[in-house]
Formats: structure tokens, C-alpha cells, sequence
């Protein structure tokens, strides 16, 4: 079954343009001059219920404008898109009933509030019966881990914290899809692996479709089967992410601190290093050409390590290798 | 009735967040009260001196005062994001009530109270009371009057601050008419000529808000009820109609937001 069906979707923006200074500013006040951007350029995708879907690219790829049409926040400038059959833009009240939204930059607890007085909100206006919505807290806060955080006013609350309760709050209606536009932004290793584990577990018990837009690879890895790469409104890769990975999710980027001053002629074979300075190196290789295994013993043998980072290349290289390969 | 649980739950929840902090509240409904009773302190110095203007005495002010400072702050305390809607929907701020199932202006409107808007709405009553116009049939039509003249407020703040679907962000504007509205509803309309009674009741519908409420508290007529209905009814549904136009071209926005 269908879940997300978008044909030839297309956004356009009109921006008001003004050269630097007081002097610019006093010539588009006398004679404003527009341009259009145009942030979804004919979008086609598809997406299946219950799947868990990324939708990735940097920023200003128009991942965000792409969710927002499909919640119905914006109206498209053309094409279509059905939303577990309802025209998002059309009946975006029925629509709601239905989908969950995280916006990571947008909070929807109540600031001044305990999380769980926006709970008890939202299952008002979701028009849950009081019993259920109880039942359902209940449910949430142990699958999120958010029992503690529950009575604290959100404002107390850490980033992590309070993205666990955000996404907590979206589920409370046990929408069948829940879209999350960058729900790991800002946030820290451990924090990231809280939602990512606490949102594929209710894809797993309740079968909910999750679309994730994120910058961040690791999201990806971490939750979605299958991936949509955009950059400049455009779809520039789909497929699953395993192969995703295979192809072009190769390399790592690694920074050790040792205890220990580091050797000017640090080198390990078949890895680039980057960087060394007196404690610390930062290197980089192919895990396709050299084994994480060899690469981590080498480390490892070169001293006591106090501290470690291993994370993949920022997703604009991963779009530029997608690129590279689709030009040849 | 749907519609109107909603509505309870997000004021108990507002009434909630206000009273967070306990001192700002009760600062705010104090406040607000001693600040009209002072500003009206200069009406009643004038009419001291002038007893009447064009058949408008003291008494009318009280009524006219305390039926404006209800509505006003009617609208403060229960739809306080009224008078916030421009820099909401320029700053791309309606993606949160567009998300969630429910009218999205009565969702925004009502998702923020101003406990001075308590001290306005309180303040009204007394001044009614001082007045000697006041008897218990009065009372009724006063509570009708206010509930009236205050959706011609809201509406008016709605229009008013909806142009920023189009024009940006238009807060200066929007309080530039809205103290058109408080001053001239303050007015006594006897002073007015028919052009500028023509204004009132249209362009800056001050008279819906001030001297026509004010008119049918003291005495009954079908005619004064009339125009109040026919006032609140119009600008409402040209309001809720100019609103979901532009919500059309509502471009949502990237501003990273700290709270709700």
C-alpha cells in the first residue's frame, strides 16, 4: 500500500533581491526588484506504508519545502502529491489526524510548561478520550525513556531531552506516518541514538512510515531502508541504503587524541592523514581499500588514546561523489 | 462544541504557562487596571470643566470606557495572538497550527494569553459600575455588548495584521490603526460628522467598538443590537475570509525558533 505518492511536485518562491547597504536598500524602497527561486523542481517519489524512508541533501536542497507540502503547511506552485489519500494541501485537516510532524528547529511543547501538559494538550485536540491518552503517556514514556523529564518545564530541559518528548508527543495520536524534518540537529551522539533507536522501535511495534530529512549520514544508516538523495529541488540518487553505503559511504573520518606527543612522521599505510598536530591526528580512509580492523590497531599501537571520533564525510561530498559518477 | 473543548483546553493551558510565574501575573492584572484608572483620571478632569460635549457627559465615558477596555482586553486574555499574527505569519511561525488538526486562526489566535488582558476585562465592569447607568438588565447587555465589540476588535486585528500574507511583516502598521481604533473608540461620537461617523463604523470600526456598544447598554433597542450584529457578523466572516486567502501564499520560513 501506498503511503506518500508525489508526481512532478514543484515549489517556487518568489525573493525579494536588494544590493548590500543604505543605498540598496533606498532603491528596492523606490523600485523593489524580484526573483524567483525555485526550491522543488518537479519531484517525483514514492514511498510504501510503514517503510522508513530518507530523504537527504544539504541545505537548501528543498527537503523542508518538500515535508511542508506534504503536511499541507505550504501550497504547491505544481504537480500532485496524496498523502495516505488525502491532497495534503486540500484537506490538511483530515490529513493531520493522521501523520505525526517533528520539526527539529520548530518546538511544539510548551516552553514555560511541564512536557506533559502539552501532552494532555495535544490528546484534546486530537480529540483522544482522556482514559486513552493516559494509557497511551504511559506507553510513550517507556518506549522514549522520558519518565523522569515528564514533570520538568521544558524550558529545563536538554536538547536531547526534549527532542526524545517532541517526538514522543507526535506519536501520541498513533499516526500511521510520521514525517521528521532534521530531528537529530544539534543534538549529541547519545541523544541521536535515543530517537533513532526509540523511532524504529515504533516502526517495528506499530508499523508507523517514517520520512526523515536530515544532513546528518549516521540518521540514515542508523534508521531508513531505503534513501532519496535531493539537491537543488531534484532528486540526484534513489535506492537503498545499503547500496547507498556500499557505493559511496566508503570512507571515514577518524581524530584520535593520544596521551602522548604524536611523531611528526605519523603514517599508516593506505590511509590519508590529514592533520597532525601535537596530540592529536586526524586521518581519513577508504573502508572498501583498508579494514577499519587494520586501521584501528595501527592507532592503537601508536600509543595510549584518550579520546576518539570516527564519523562519516559530511553529506555534501557524499552529493558530489553521487555527481561524479552520474557525469562519468 | 468541538471546536469549543478545543478552545478550553488551550486557554487552561495558557492560564497555565501564564501563571508560571506568579508575581508577572498578578503585576500585569494589577497593573493594568491602576494604568486605566489613571489614564481615565484625565476624562474625568476634562468633563469637570466642560460638563458636556455636544449631550456627552461623564457617565457616557465610564460606560464608553469600561465596554472598550472589556473587549480589549477580552481579545488580550482569550486570543492574544491577535495582535501578534503579522510578525507570526512573516516569520513563518504558522507551521506549528498548520500541523495539528484544528482551524488554524482560531488555533494561533488563541494560543496565547496576556494576563493584562484580565485587568482590562475587570477594569470594564467597575468603570460600568461607576457610571450610574448600571442596573442588572444593563449588566446582561453589557456582557453581550463586550462579547460583540470584541470579535469587531479581534476581527479588525486579524485583517489588519493579515496583510502580512502579502506585504511582510506589517506590526508597525497594524498598531498605528489599532491606536486609531482605541483613541477614536474613546471619542465621544457626538463630535463626529456624518463622513467621519461613515469612517468609524467601516475603515476603523471604532464606533463598533466604543459608542454604539456603549449606546445599547444603556438602553435597549432593536436597531443599536442590529447594527452591533450586523457589525460583528460582517467583519468576522470578511476577516476569517481575507485570512484564509492570503494563507494561501503563506511562504512558512527557516527561523529557528526557541519556544511555542
Amino acid at each position: 500500500m501506498t503511503s506518500i505518492e508525489v508526481t512532478n511536485l514543484q515549489k517556487t518562491f518568489q525573493t525579494k533581491r536588494k544590493a548590500a547597504g543604505l543605498s540598496g536598500s533606498m532603491r528596492a524602497l523606490i523600485k523593489p526588484e524580484y526573483s524567483l527561486i525555485e526550491a522543488v523542481h518537479n519531484l517525483s517519489f514514492r514511498m510504501e506504508a510503514g517503510e522508513l524512508l530518507g530523504f537527504i541533501g544539504p541545505n537548501g536542497a528543498g527537503k523542508s519545502t518538500t515535508i511542508k507540502m506534504l503536511t499541507g503547511i505550504l501550497h504547491p506552485s505544481g504537480g500532485e502529491a496524496k498523502v495516505l489519500g488525502f491532497i495534503p494541501w486540500k484537506e490538511r485537516q483530515k490529513l493531520a489526524y493522521h501523520i505525526g510532524t517533528v520539526f527539529g528547529q520548530r518546538p511544539q511543547l510548551w516552553y514555560h510548561l511541564p512536557a506533559m501538559d502539552t501532552f494532555i494538550l495535544f490528546g484534546k485536540i486530537y480529540e483522544l478520550d482522556d482514559k486513552e491518552t493516559k494509557k497511551r503517556i504511559e506507553y510513550l514514556t517507556e518506549a522514549f525513556e522520558i519518565k523522569d523529564l515528564l514533570d520538568v518545564p521544558v524550558r529545563k530541559l536538554s536538547l536531547g531531552q526534549r527532542m526524545r518528548c517532541e517526538v514522543a508527543a507526535s506519536l501520541l495520536h498513533r499516526p500511521k506516518l510520521l514525517l521528521l524534518d532534521e530531528p537529530s540537529i544539534g543534538l549529541d551522539v547519545v541523544a541521536k541514538q535515543h530517537i533513532r533507536d526509540a523511532i524504529k522501535r515504533m516502526n517495528q511495534e506499530e508499523g508507523v512510515g517514517v520520512l526523515l530529512t536530515s544532513h546528518d549520514a549516521g540518521d540514515l544508516e542508523a534508521m531508513c531502508r531505503r534513501v532519496i538523495v535531493v539537491n537543488h529541488g531534484q532528486i540526484v540518487y534513489e535506492d537503498k541504503v545499503s547500496n547507498l553505503k556500499r557505493k559511496f559511504l566508503t570512507t571515514k573520518l577518524v581524530e584520535v587524541r593520544y596521551a602522548e606527543e604524536v611523531s611528526k612522521d605519523y603514517a599508516i599505510d593506505g590511509v590519508e592523514i590529514l592533520k597532525v598536530g601535537h596530540y592529536g591526528v586526524k586521518l581519513k580512509f577508504d573502508t572498501t581499500k583498508t579494514s577499519v580492523d587494520s586501521v584501528m590497531s595501527h592507532l592503537s599501537g601508536a600509543g595510549d588514546i584518550v579520546d576518539i571520533t570516527i564519523s562519516d564525510p559530511p553529506l555534501e561530498e557524499v552529493i558530489a561523489k553521487i555527481y561524479q559518477e552520474a557525469n562519468g | 462544541m468541538k471546536e469549543l473543548k478545543f478552545l478550553i483546553a488551550i486557554w487552561n493551558t495558557n492560564l497555565q504557562s501564564a501563571m508560571e510565574y506568579r508575581a508577572a501575573f498578578l503585576t500585569q492584572v494589577i497593573g493594568m487596571m491602576a494604568n486605566n484608572f489613571i489614564y481615565f483620571a484625565i476624562w474625568i478632569i476634562f468633563f469637570e470643566r466642560f460638563k458636556d460635549v455636544r449631550g456627552w457627559g461623564v457617565n457616557d465615558m465610564y460606560v464608553t470606557f469600561g465596554v472598550l477596555a472589556s473587549s480589549f482586553g477580552i481579545v488580550n486574555l482569550l486570543f492574544g495572538n491577535a495582535f501578534m499574527l503579522s510578525d507570526i505569519i512573516a516569520k513563518g511561525r504558522l507551521d506549528y497550527y498548520l500541523s495539528l488538526p484544528r482551524p488554524v486562526l482560531l488555533h494561533t489566535i488563541a494560543s496565547r494569553s496576556a494576563a493584562s488582558g484580565m485587568g482590562d476585562f475587570l477594569y470594564g465592569f467597575i468603570s460600568y459600575g461607576l457610571s450610574g447607568y448600571f442596573t442588572w438588565d444593563g449588566l446582561a447587555r453589557y456582557v453581550l455588548a463586550t462579547l460583540l465589540a470584541a470579535t469587531v476588535f479581534a476581527s479588525f486585528l486579524i485583517l489588519t495584521q493579515s496583510l502580512a500574507f502579502w506585504f511582510g511583516m506589517m506590526t508597525n502598521f497594524s498598531n498605528l490603526v489599532l491606536n486609531a481604533m482605541l483613541t477614536f473608540g474613546i471619542y465621544p461620537i457626538t463630535l463626529f460628522d456624518s463622513y467621519a461617523k461613515l469612517i468609524l463604523f467601516t475603515l476603523i470600526p471604532a464606533a463598533l467598538m466604543g459608542a454604539i456598544p456603549a449606546e445599547f447598554i444603556r438602553a435597549f433597542t432593536w436597531q443599536v443590537l442590529g447594527e452591533l450584529l450586523l457589525g460583528a457578523i460582517g467583519f468576522l466572516s470578511l476577516a476569517i475570509f481575507v485570512f484564509n486567502r492570503g494563507l494561501r501564499r503563506y511562504e512558512s520560513g527557516s527561523a529557528i525558533q526557541i519556544e511555542v
